[in-house]
């Protein structure tokens, strides 16, 4: 009967506190359904249907529910905490009124308990719906096909149960501390906490600034795109932290810059809206960087897994020039012919031809420049070498690349033509180890080159005389003492399209057997070639999809989930100022305030509090552009365009967005304080 | 010469829905001179702060009419209220009413800074008065650091600083102890003295017997009214306190007319 008491009043307290508790509970369920279908999506076996590329997609779904969880606990927690403070006067009541705090605790925890239940239960029916859905959008992005049918994961239901079912016992914990620690008069007081005026923070406020000016600094200065990748995640930690410090410490002190200015201050717009800004900013900042840093998550992770999308034709043409590329490590000047008779024989068998034939000698080298003079030999490297100083050089002959262009250069003694892809050389010589080779032209074209293509600003082409030249070069890159009698780092590559696509497969596994049989002779016949490989561009991009598909579908889907916790941020945050407002609002008018004026300044406080988390968000996003921009270019992303327009497409949506979540909670906010 | 004029001021409300009608205020006519200080006493819902409402132009009577000075305050248009309200009219209220967001200085200045007045002038227009309410020192402090009788203080003078016609106050003792209560009064007297026309509405006999004139209200009407004349506050809380119980007795038999006791 007694127990029957507390499980009522909870079901009451929770309907009576509608306002609050409805948002906090569409909270939860999101949060459920959106780790259980992210843990089921991972775990679907639909996903090995999806032949090449399951491995990465399974690793970024994998991923994604490592944040799902994390941002679950962080945010329901954060949701609660708002939720107390709001019925601290409540409980107070309750208390006084003389139940005592086992009592309470005993209402609480039948109110955690019909949460979890209503959001487990919901969440996971709403997941499983929304499961099917996901799948068709995740397969259609991997241009895969998709069995039909339901399918419910018992693994994902199971690991649901244990994270939340931890969380809601956590969330329980901490508000039966809250309770413990504080006294009747201080819960009922509890609700008006926050008249303090904020003491400005000077030393936050100037670390905030130094953490996000050098986050800042390292976006943009940043050139080297390796630098950028492996310097991003310490960027972001530095803009993150900067963004909770001046949003915290910053806004204050600058305000009560403002305050000291007399001749400013004393002014009826800014009097009102300055000292107004004080406190919203001391009760807000940490909801507002939230929003911030949120925010310039959804910007960053779809603006860029969507160029990455979209951007991947243009990448795999890039890296991949022709349908099909056979790259063999042969020290032979004759392995050309041996090549192209193997592959027409093949061709001609599948009744198919060759189309945009490529064919040429080469030789990858790892260079470090080490005070303007490119150093290829081993033994001279420094080890540990910087980024910025690492080159990929591509040397061929001139007779190859006249062969594979269809140009007719020549070259002297000591002479070199260059090409320095998409970076820029000055001067005209090019020093080489202990050697200073004339540049006799500065080439715009070079064949294709994949693997060094993918190094962009610092990769080079070097075209020399003879392939005796080439070979002298590829001694010099060999460690001393070591055997390569049975290997080779010259490399020929015979690239080619299909004029007949159907016939791939076919063409892909006769090539495989007849190279493995060219190998096996050779080796009979006392080396002369020693690797090979037939890298065909469509598996490649099949498995690229894999991953790209797989990191858009993460960031779409967590975007989306940062866009709800932005909306009920914002939400709680209306309603919070709200009741503070409305007292204020009702002083103002007795002292002689009109009321258009009042409703005009608070308006713009709002305004400004509302739309400061998405300004900075931008300008954010702004300053990593350019990084970003350089670890896409590590993707071999170079499509700044492309980029941009990813990004300002994301941009105006989310500002759309945002706005409307603005006009729809600000009606809460004006119900509120009239 | 009268300051405020308030003649035959009804009010009645009337529910959301046009359903039932409440007269808050049936007939209520009196006037206040210059330099006076008035107390208005009354039971709960005899309609004395609806009348405060009206005075304050926060709130519009059903009909009759409020003359400030000689000027009309209903013909007043909406927009022009709020100057009008801030430049003739200073409020003291129970709950003191401070802005939290400001320091005791600032929410001193609040009236001036709407009015556009500059800091020079506010500045020392502020001295004078904060001396006189013993509140110099606090003046950089916040108003969650004060006691309830500094803060009502700081109302006081944030009323008095823009020279107003009429000083209104609500239960300015409500939420004060006696002790802070009855130096608030003090000052309310010395005010008085200094010629500023006050008209304060209370429950308490107390505050009520430092006025120079108490009028009674009931049922929406003035029912009675005592002069002070030249007698001290004893016996002037006397009076009042038989008056009152005379109203709660005669309510209870009869609600007509008025007991002379003058």
């Amino acid at each position: 009967m007694n127990n029957f008491f507390y499980a009522k009043l909870a079901g009451v307290n929770i309907r009576k506190n509608a306002k609050v508790y409805v948002p906090y509970l569409l909270t939860c369920i999101f949060t459920v359904a959106a780790y259980y279908m992210m843990s089921a999506l991972s775990m679907n076996p639909g996903i090995d249907n999806i032949e090449l590329g399951s491995g990465s997609l399974r690793v970024c779904l994998q991923l994604g529910v490592w944040v799902i969880s994390l941002f679950s606990v962080i945010f329901i927690f954060y949701t609660n905490s708002f939720l107390m403070k709001r019925r601290k006067k409540e409980i107070g009541l309750y208390n006084v009124l003389g139940m005592g705090k086992g009592h309470l605790s005993r209402m609480i925890f039948y109110e955690t308990l019909y949460i979890a239940a209503i959001s487990l239960v919901v969440g996971f029916g709403l997941g499983i719906l929304l499961d099917k859905t996901a799948f068709l959008v995740l397969a259609n992005l991997m241009e895969s096909e998709v069995p039909l049918g339901f399918y419910v994961s018992i693994d994902a239901i199971r690991n649901a149960l244990i994270l939340f079912g931890v969380l809601y016992l956590l969330i329980f914990l901490n508000s039966l501390q809250q309770i413990h620690l504080t006294n009747p008069i201080e819960l009922l007081r509890g609700g008006q906490m926050g008249e303090k005026e904020p003491k400005s923070r000077w030393l936050l406020a100037l670390v905030g600034t130094i953490l996000l000016g050098s986050g800042y600094w390292i976006a943009v200065t940043i050139t080297n795109p390796v630098q950028a990748f492996t310097l991003f995640f310490f960027a972001v930690i530095l803009v993150i932290l900067g963004t909770y410090c001046l949003f915290t410490a910053g806004s204050i002190a600058a305000l009560k810059i403002l305050r000291k200015n007399r001749r400013f201050y004393y002014k009826t717009n800014h009097f009102i809206a300055v000292s107004g800004m004080i406190y919203r900013m001391k009760q807000n900042a940490v909801g507002l960087a939230n929003i911030c840093v949120l925010s310039t998550m959804v910007l960053v992770m779809v603006s860029s897994t969507c160029s990455m999308y979209f951007g991947m034709e243009d990448m795999i043409d890039k890296t991949y020039a022709r349908d099909i590329e056979l790259r063999v490590n042969s020290n032979s000047e004759e392995i050309g012919e041996a090549v192209d008779s193997v592959v027409k024989e093949v061709l001609q068998e599948e009744g198919t031809e060759a189309q945009n034939l490529v064919q040429y000698l080469y030789l990858n080298c790892d260079a470090q420049k080490i005070n303007g003079v490119y150093e290829i030999r081993p033994e001279k490297l420094n080890n540990g070498m910087a980024v910025s100083e690492y080159y990929a050089i591509t040397f061929t002959t001139v007779d190859e690349y006249n062969k594979a262009m269809g140009t007719q250069k020549t070259l002297e003694d000591g002479e070199v033509l260059l090409y320095s892809g998409e970076g820029s050389y000055d001067g005209d010589v090019f020093p080489l180890a202990d050697e200073n080779w004339k540049i006799r032209e500065k080439l715009t074209e070079f064949p294709p080159n994949g693997a060094a293509a993918i190094m962009m600003t610092s990769h080079l082409g070097v075209v020399v005389k003879d392939f005796e030249t080439l070979q002298k070069l590829e001694k010099m890159q060999q460690f001393p003492g070591v055997d390569y009698s049975d290997y080779t780092n010259l490399q020929y590559s015979y690239a080619f399209d299909l004029d007949n696509d159907a016939a791939e497969e076919a063409v892909t596994k006769k090539l495989n057997y007849s190279f493995e049989k060219l190998a096996d002779e050779a080796v009979k016949n006392g080396g002369g070639l020693y690797m090979l490989n037939v890298v065909v561009k469509s598996t490649e991009r099949t498995m690229y999809l894999g991953l790209v598909g797989g990191l858009l579908f993460v960031g779409v889907f967590l975007g989306t989930l940062f866009i709800m916790a932005t909306i009920l941020i914002i939400y709680y945050k209306q309603i919070s100022e709200g009741y503070d407002d409305k007292e204020r609002f009702t002083i103002m008018e007795k002292v002689g305030m009109d009321k258009r004026e009042i409703r005009r300044t608070i308006r713009s406080q709002v305004l400004t509090v509302f739309f400061l988390p998405l300004i900075m968000a931008g300008v954010h996003t702004a300053f990593a552009f350019p990084m970003i921009y350089r670890i896409l270019q590590l993707l071999a992303l170079s499509n700044v365009g492309l980029y941009l327009l990813c990004t300002g497409i994301t941009f105006l949506i989310f500002a759309v967005l945002y706005g409307l979540i603005y006009s729809l909670t600000a009606r809460t906010y004006y119900k509120i304080i009239s | 010469m009268s300051i405020l004029e308030v003649n035959h001021l009804k009010k009645v409300y009337t529910t959301r829905f046009g359903g039932s009608h409440v007269q808050a205020l049936s007939d209520v006519s009196f006037s206040v001179e210059q330099g006076e200080f008035v107390a208005i006493m009354g039971e709960s819902g005899s309609g004395k702060t609806t009348l405060l409402n009206i005075l304050a132009t926060l709130d519009r009577p059903t009909s009759g009419e409020v003359l400030l000075a000689g000027k009309n305050v209903l013909s007043i248009r909406e927009k022009d209220l709020a100057a009008f309200r801030r430049d003739n009219l200073g409020f003291v209220f129970q709950d003191f009413n401070l802005l939290d967001t400001f320091s005791i200085q600032d929410n001193i200045f609040l009236p001036l800074v709407l009015s556009g007045k500059k800091y020079p002038e506010m500045k020392e227009r502020l001295a004078p008065i904060a001396s006189r309410l013993e509140i110099t020192s606090l003046l950089k402090k916040f108003p969650y650091e004060v006691s309830g009788g500094q803060k009502q203080r700081t109302a006081v003078a944030r009323a008095l600083i823009t020279e107003p016609q009429l000083i209104l106050a609500d239960e300015p003792t409500g939420a004060l102890d006696s002790r802070s209560a009855d130096s608030l009064l003090r000052l309310f007297e010395e005010i008085n003295h200094s010629g500023q026309t006050i008209l304060m509405v209370t429950h308490s006999i107390k505050a009520a017997s430092s006025a120079g004139r108490v009028l009674f209200i009931k049922d929406g009407e003035v029912f009675h009214q005592i002069y002070r004349g030249g007698h001290s506050q004893e016996e002037m809380y006397q009076k009042i306190s038989d008056t009152l119980t005379l109203l709660a007795t005669r309510s209870s038999s009869s609600a007509e007319g008025g007991v002379c006791i003058e």
